[in-house]
């Protein structure tokens, strides 16, 4: 190709092209950006090219591979767009290609590889229907999927240089500034100065020897790769603003300054400067115009720093990237001591379209102050990751919800980070904050060059600010004292609290440091180095305390804190990893002599615990399947007799209790926890004197009664229904937890300390002042919550409509049947299932079908109980609410629901159920359960004078348990709403001790503690591969036909054998507590013995 | 389909643990090249730094010694620069580099977990080689990947949404090769059906083989000789066959062995400058490729 010689020929050239585009030619196109290759594009590009040479069909259908389009994550996989229809296939697989290609020449779409929304499960058919594309405003990336960025004819067919052709003729120049200026553009790279003023103060330098443009594409923050995309993806774009620009301000050289960690940018963009000079686009007088202007790339080698302009430059010179003092400021001396401006990737991207589309138009999209479009790269725990360019001012909420489409997991998201290491994290509550630089900047935070990285409950923001303190203390150039030093003592002090050895002294320090650090140093990396933690300090301090006071660390990500996940994640701090093991070696009695210490109620939590254990296993949390803790308590708490338990010896035996001066018997040995080795210090007789009244007789009111009753004190136990038990016997169907077990192992706990008084209702029999007249010295309340939840209908009284817990307490205490026919049930929580699946139990039942507002991935309940009812034969509805019941003769005859959709994510970050009008429908039911939550009963505790939370709990203090009335505490669920089991023994056992302390007049607070294993057991030799390639055991179910009707417990208990297959699977974390690198114990820690 | 390497040996696959005698020689000869290349080019010095890294894997003293005395910078300006940027090693490179991204996005995905099993399954920290001169484990803040996190990259292959549990993996397929991964299984790979652009008369050879498949017959003149080249059929793949040994770096002409004419392409390499060789694919399309030796760019236009 020859030379351009003037703009004429440019515009013929790009006349030709575009006469020559078939609008309605068959098109394959295939991104294959960075990230898309690394899933796998190359091969897909590979078969479509296969597919068209071998079955000569490349006069039939074209092929084009472009850059990155920015839906970087498919989940699995690259994706294929075909023109004209602009049908959009994803998560491809190479076999794929050859069908689409096939279905293209008929004229047809292949269905099943249709895009699905994830959310909905809507397919989208196009690109433009996908909901990730269909909220953006792509002026600058919707570019990169029309165009082959080593084609510059693609480019130019696309319009390209046609705001260069426009410059270029008569009185061009000068408007160019002019409209730049106009079009209110701000630096893309972070600080956000007018890039026109920029323009306007190089363009007024004299600059005998030239002047220099620069730009920026070493793009440093960790998560943004935005920049990355546009050059690999449009290269043209870049080469056609640095001329525009060097022809309006008068440069003689452009320098592309490019990161070395970019292979494929470097390439295209070589390719695009070779392109654009043999067309006369570059070079000595550019298209015939007289004026010359030529691009060179220099290679980054890797320092942060260097994205500070003056850095920048040295870097150039070749020379090691220090900032310099300024002024001079570059635009008065750059590069070579020459008049320089530098403006990052995106910002040149930006200008042939101001010149195209003109100033006013340009800023038309946007706000008054933030003008035209950004691109952001939206990682981290989020759905859609990928590049996202939207308006100026739109809301973070807006970004991450709407196009983001929410958490990637089920964890909520908590914060984003913007900017970079010298940007903050703006927190959740804060998500209507408009993005653009101002707001950014008030909220603590940065636009910096628009990274966001969504952080969920899963990510520890102390561990963050230290993330990117460590960061900065490495890129810091050491210019600076107070940068080098202040950045490298932040970090320690960051690392000190992430491991435990924080102190609230430790947060004044960091703030300070962070002041002094931004206030004292010379360039943008030290000033805004505080950021991270200034930011986090000023949005996140809860965190840094709970790491600084109670030593936890909530997202189980500082592994000092941590210490085994398995332990840390049980409320009861039960030594998963340590039964575990032991079950490995068939040590089943040291097994159970674990489990039993920590949880009085072994069997009952074996069955229906929610095992947080399981959900924190580090092999589930790496890629593999958590190892099947409950199943393997089961298969304990089965196996051996809790006879086997020897409780410590403090427990229940009146000899040994320690002298009114003595400090702990049975302190020694690592079996003992802490809870159960109180230093008792009151006598035998004091102990006497203060007896406790514990009022409900659930798992949290037994277990604090056990545990008050091991420290000596005399208990009584007052329990509404006929037997203790609450919610497990109440609530929880024997067919999950079979009623003898629960009689034997409450009945093991009951000793002679305790007495039990059933059929006594508070609020009835008896009140707080009845209890204190009584001469009960502490009360403590656990009567639960009860009261389920109505669904605000008319005709909620009508015979046949019950509310859960009625129906569930009706059977499940007296054996009475209040279901039959048609049944419905409301709800998707676990009560709901359970009802639906005692119901379908029932004789005089029908049929029974659960209705739930949202999609099956939102039910609370467990998955494995949704499986189980399903397998049981009920049906569930799911995006469905109730609307109206209709009545016959005075009983429940149907009931009217209306069909919903999933609307907008609303702040948990789950999609909201919204109606859709006219999908109205009827179904006849005998029996309506509405299922929709439970509450206390909240008027029975006003009326004692309690201070109440908003949703009529008792307001409680979450580390005393103490309520608004002296010597009155609360727990369980109806001082935290509905709960689990395991939290409500966790929430006795520690009530036991807050009130034994309370009765002994001593601190009420619990000193934390971490509590990381003290106990070596040698590991298990295992083939490593066969390790992780083991699947989890699977917890058999009699059959779904041998359990209708009738309540025999459902699950299986494992065999021997794949108990201890299953035991073989754990990575054993608690070793890297409990032994040195080759495997030999601690002096620290104490080692298992054998088995005897 | 190109005239590149038989074994397409890169060049950091090619560094060694210790500088062995070869290398001191290739030193002795590279070096005035590579500050050739450079002279006179913006940020002259770090260009130079980096082209030794890629020759080398790792700046080697005595290379350094060489650009102080030929370019008149002092040893300790060189020092300061290679120790001021990250991508500079002093210390030999393993023969497969492993690069674990801890950008932010990598990080709050897991990637410190990642880093962690490559260390204790190698038993070396980050920054450092196993003994044996296998491997070696570095980490960089962003790779520009951030969507697929945590990556890693071994031997200029990305890995996405790498977890612990596939370190182990990982590394046997960095020992074994990757050239046995799906990418280059036989799946992907198809011949081309060659014909001249000038006289259309087919270009294909049955009757000598290369990756099982007829050749791509041409008449070519490199280093001062005129003869039969053969070029194997499938795309992209590297094997030739001539009569005589046609010197890494040097341009071949190449011309129809029906009507004689050149095949040019018309425009260069966009990657060497070299003029591109452009033949028509039957049933339809273009194929180009760089007529440099070693270069090894290449495409298929079906436009």
């Amino acid at each position: 190709m020859a030379r351009l010689s003037s703009s004429n020929e440019l515009k013929e050239l790009r006349d030709l092209l575009q006469t020559n585009i078939d609008p309605n030619a068959l098109r394959v196109v295939i991104c294959a950006g960075t990230a898309c290759q690394a899933s796998g594009a190359v091969d897909i590009v590979r078969m479509a090219q296969g597919h068209i040479v071998q079955n000569g069909l490349a006069n039939r259908v074209s092929l084009r591979t472009t850059g990155c389009h920015g839906f970087c994550e498919m989940g699995f996989g690259p994706y294929l767009l075909t023109e004209p229809l602009g049908v959009f296939y994803a998560q491809l697989k190479t076999e794929n290609v050859p069908r689409i290609i096939e279905a293209m020449l008929k004229g047809e779409v292949v269905e099943e590889l249709l895009y699905r929304d994830p959310l909905t499960g809507e397919i989208c058919r196009t690109r433009d229907e996908v909901p990730f594309f269909k909220n953006q405003h792509r002026t600058i990336l919707d570019m990169n999927q029309k165009i082959d960025p080593t084609r510059i004819h693609d480019y130019i067919a696309q319009g390209g240089y046609q705001a260069l052709e426009k410059v270029l003729s008569p009185g061009g120049q000068a408007t160019v500034v002019r409209e730049v200026k106009a079009s209110g553009l701000r630096g893309r790279g972070g600080g956000g100065f007018p890039t026109g003023l920029k323009w306007e103060m190089l363009a007024k330098q004299r600059g005998p020897h030239g002047k220099i443009l620069i730009c920026n594409a070493d793009e440093g923050d960790p998560g943004a790769y935005m920049d990355r995309s546009i050059l690999e993806g449009n290269p043209h774009s870049i080469i056609e603003g640095m001329i525009i620009g060097a022809y309006g301000v008068g440069a003689t050289e452009g320098i592309v300054y490019v990161r070395d960690e970019y292979p494929l940018a470097i390439e295209n963009l070589t390719i695009a400067l070779n392109r654009a000079r043999e067309y006369g686009l570059i070079g000595e007088n550019i298209l015939g115009g007289g004026f010359s202007f030529d691009i060179c790339m220099v290679r980054g080698a890797g320092a942060f720093v260097c994205g500070e302009e003056t850095a920048l430059i040295r870097s150039i010179e070749g020379k090691r990237g220090e900032p310099r003092q300024r002024p001079p400021y570059p635009v008065q001396k750059g590069v070579g001591g020459k008049p320089t401006i530098i403006n990052n990737v995106e910002t040149w991207a930006n200008i042939p379209v101001i010149i195209r589309q003109g100033a006013e138009e340009f800023a038309k999209v946007g706000t008054k102050k933030n003008s035209g479009t950004k691109i952001f790269s939206l990682v981290g725990k989020i759905k859609n990751t990928g590049l996202v360019e939207v308006p100026m001012g739109i809301t973070i909420g807006e970004i991450v919800n709407d196009i983001g489409g929410g958490p990637a997991g089920d964890s909520p998201i908590k914060a984003v980070q913007t900017g970079g290491p010298s940007g903050g994290c703006i927190p959740v509550e804060m998500f209507d904050l408009a993005v653009d630089y101002d707001s950014l900047a008030a909220a603590g935070s940065i636009m910096g060059s628009g990274g966001m990285i969504v952080m969920d409950e899963n990510t520890c923001m102390v561990d963050v600010a230290k993330y990117f303190m460590n960061f900065l203390q490495e890129e810091s150039c050491g210019k600076c004292f107070t940068c080098r030093k202040g950045t490298q003592r932040m970090y320690e002090l960051l690392d000190d609290i992430t491991k435990g050895r924080g102190t609230l002294e430790h947060l004044d320090l960091l703030e300070e440091l962070a002041q002094v650090v931004k206030d004292t140093t010379l360039c943008g990396l030290g000033q805004t180095a505080g950021n991270p933690v200034l930011s986090t300090l000023r949005y996140f301090r809860k965190e840094y305390e709970r790491h600084v006071i109670d030593k936890r660390c909530d997202a189980f990500v500082c592994g000092d804190l941590v210490g085994a996940a398995c332990q840390t994640a049980c409320p009861l701090d039960t030594e998963a990893w340590r039964y575990v093991a032991l079950l490995e070696k068939g040590q089943y009695e040291e097994a159970y002599q674990v489990v039993r210490e920590a949880n009085p109620f072994p069997s009952i939590c074996a069955r229906v615990c929610d095992h947080r254990c399981e959900h924190r296993c580090q092999l589930g949390q790496s890629g593999g399947e958590p190892i099947a803790v409950r199943a393997l308590k089961r298969f304990i708490t089965d196996r051996v007799d809790p006879g086997v338990y020897k409780p410590p010896q403090t427990e229940r035996s009146a000899e040994n209790l320690p002298s009114p001066t003595g400090r702990g018997a049975g302190g020694e040995g690592t079996r003992t926890s802490p809870q159960d080795t109180l230093p008792l210090t009151l006598s035998q007789r004091e102990r006497e004197l203060s007896p406790v009244a514990v009022v409900g007789g659930g798992p949290a009111g037994i277990s604090a009664a056990h545990y008050l009753s091991l420290q000596g004190y005399k208990v009584t136990l007052f329990e509404a229904e006929d037997a203790p038990g609450g919610m497990l016997t109440g609530g929880i169907p024997a067919y999950r937890l079979p009623r003898d077990l629960i009689e034997k192992e409450i009945a093991s706990l009951l000793g002679e300390d305790i007495t039990v008084r059933c059929g006594v209702r508070f609020g009835q029999d008896i009140a707080l002042d009845s209890l204190t007249a009584d001469g009960f010295h502490a009360v403590f309340l656990a009567i639960g919550a009860h009261e389920s939840r109505p669904l605000g209908l008319k005709g909620e009284d009508l015979d046949g409509v019950y509310p859960s817990m009625r129906f569930l307490k009706a059977f499940n205490l007296r054996g009475e049947e209040l279901a039959r026919g048609h049944v419905g049930v409301i709800g998707g929580g676990n009560s709901a299932v359970d009802a639906a699946r005692v119901a379908i139990r029932q004789k005089d039942v029908e049929s029974v079908t659960l209705f739930y507002r949202r999609t099956e991935r939102e039910m609370p309940a467990y998955e494995e109980e949704i499986e189980a009812a399903r397998e049981e034969g009920v049906k569930i509805e799911v995006l469905v609410s109730p609307q109206k019941l209709f009545a016959k003769n005075g009983r429940l005859d149907g009931m009217e629901c209306i069909r919903n959709r999933l609307g907008k994510l609303d702040a948990s970050g789950r999609p909201r159920p919204a109606p859709e009008p006219g999908t109205e429908f009827a179904v006849h039911l005998d029996t309506l359960i509405v299922a929709i939550g439970e509450q206390p009963a909240g008027e029975i505790l006003a009326a004692a004078g309690l201070e109440l939370n908003k949703n009529g709990s008792i307001k409680i203090d979450p580390k005393t348990f103490r309520t608004s009335r002296d010597g009155v505490f609360a727990g369980g669920d109806v001082a935290t709403g509905p709960a689990t089991v395991v939290d409500a023994i966790a929430t006795g056992k520690k009530a036991a001790e807050v009130i034994g302390r309370y009765l002994r007049g001593e601190s009420l607070e619990i000193p934390p503690e971490v509590k990381l294993p003290r106990v070596f057991i040698e590991p298990a030799v295992v083939d490593e591969e066969q390790q992780e390639t083991a699947r989890r055991a699977k917890v058999h179910s009699i059959s779904p036909e041998a359990r209708r009707k009738n309540f025999a417990a459902v699950e299986k208990t494992l065999s021997e054998e794949e108990a201890v297959a299953e035991a073989q699977r754990c990575l054993r974390c608690d070793l890297q507590f409990t032994c040195d690198e080759n495997g030999v114990p601690l002096e620290s820690v104490a080692t298992e013995e054998k088995s005897a | 389909m190109s005239i590149c390497e038989v074994t397409g040996k890169t060049d950091s696959s090619a560094a060694v643990s210790h500088p062995s005698e070869q290398d001191q020689d290739d030193i002795c000869r590279d070096i005035p090249a590579i500050l050739a290349k450079h002279r006179g080019e913006r940020a002259e010095m770090i260009a130079v730094l980096e082209d030794i890294q890629a020759r080398f894997g790792y700046l080697p003293e005595k290379a350094l010694r060489m650009v102080s005395e030929q370019t008149g910078r002092s040893l300790v300006d060189i020092y300061g620069i290679a120790t001021y940027y990250r991508l500079f090693s002093l210390k030999p490179r393993g023969e497969h580099i492993i690069c674990a991204c801890t950008g932010t996005a990598c990080h709050v995905r897991g990637a410190a977990d990642v880093v962690n099993e490559f260390q204790k399954q190698l038993g070396i920290a980050s920054g450092e080689t196993t003994p044996d001169g296998k491997f070696t484990l570095e980490t960089v803040n962003c790779l520009g990947a951030c969507a697929l996190g945590p990556i890693v990259v071994i031997d200029g292959r990305y890995f996405s949404k790498v977890r612990r549990r596939k370190v182990r993996e990982l590394l046997d397929q960095a020992r074994d090769g990757f050239g046995a991964l799906p990418s280059e299984q036989d799946g992907m790979l198809f011949p081309v059906r060659v014909h001249c652009p000038h006289c259309n008369r087919s270009l294909m050879d049955p009757g000598v083989v290369l990756d099982s498949q007829p050749t791509i017959r041409l008449s070519a003149l490199a280093d001062g000789h005129l003869g039969r080249l053969r070029l194997s059929s499938i795309f992209g793949s590297n094997l030739i066959s001539a009569e005589w040994e046609i010197p890494q770096r040097s341009v071949v002409r190449v011309f129809c062995p029906h009507c004689n004419e050149e095949m040019l392409d018309g425009t260069p390499c966009p990657v060497c400058d070299a003029p591109l060789v452009s033949l028509l694919v039957g049933g339809g399309g273009t194929v180009q490729f760089c007529s440099r030796r070693g270069c090894g760019w290449h495409q298929l236009d079906l436009i």
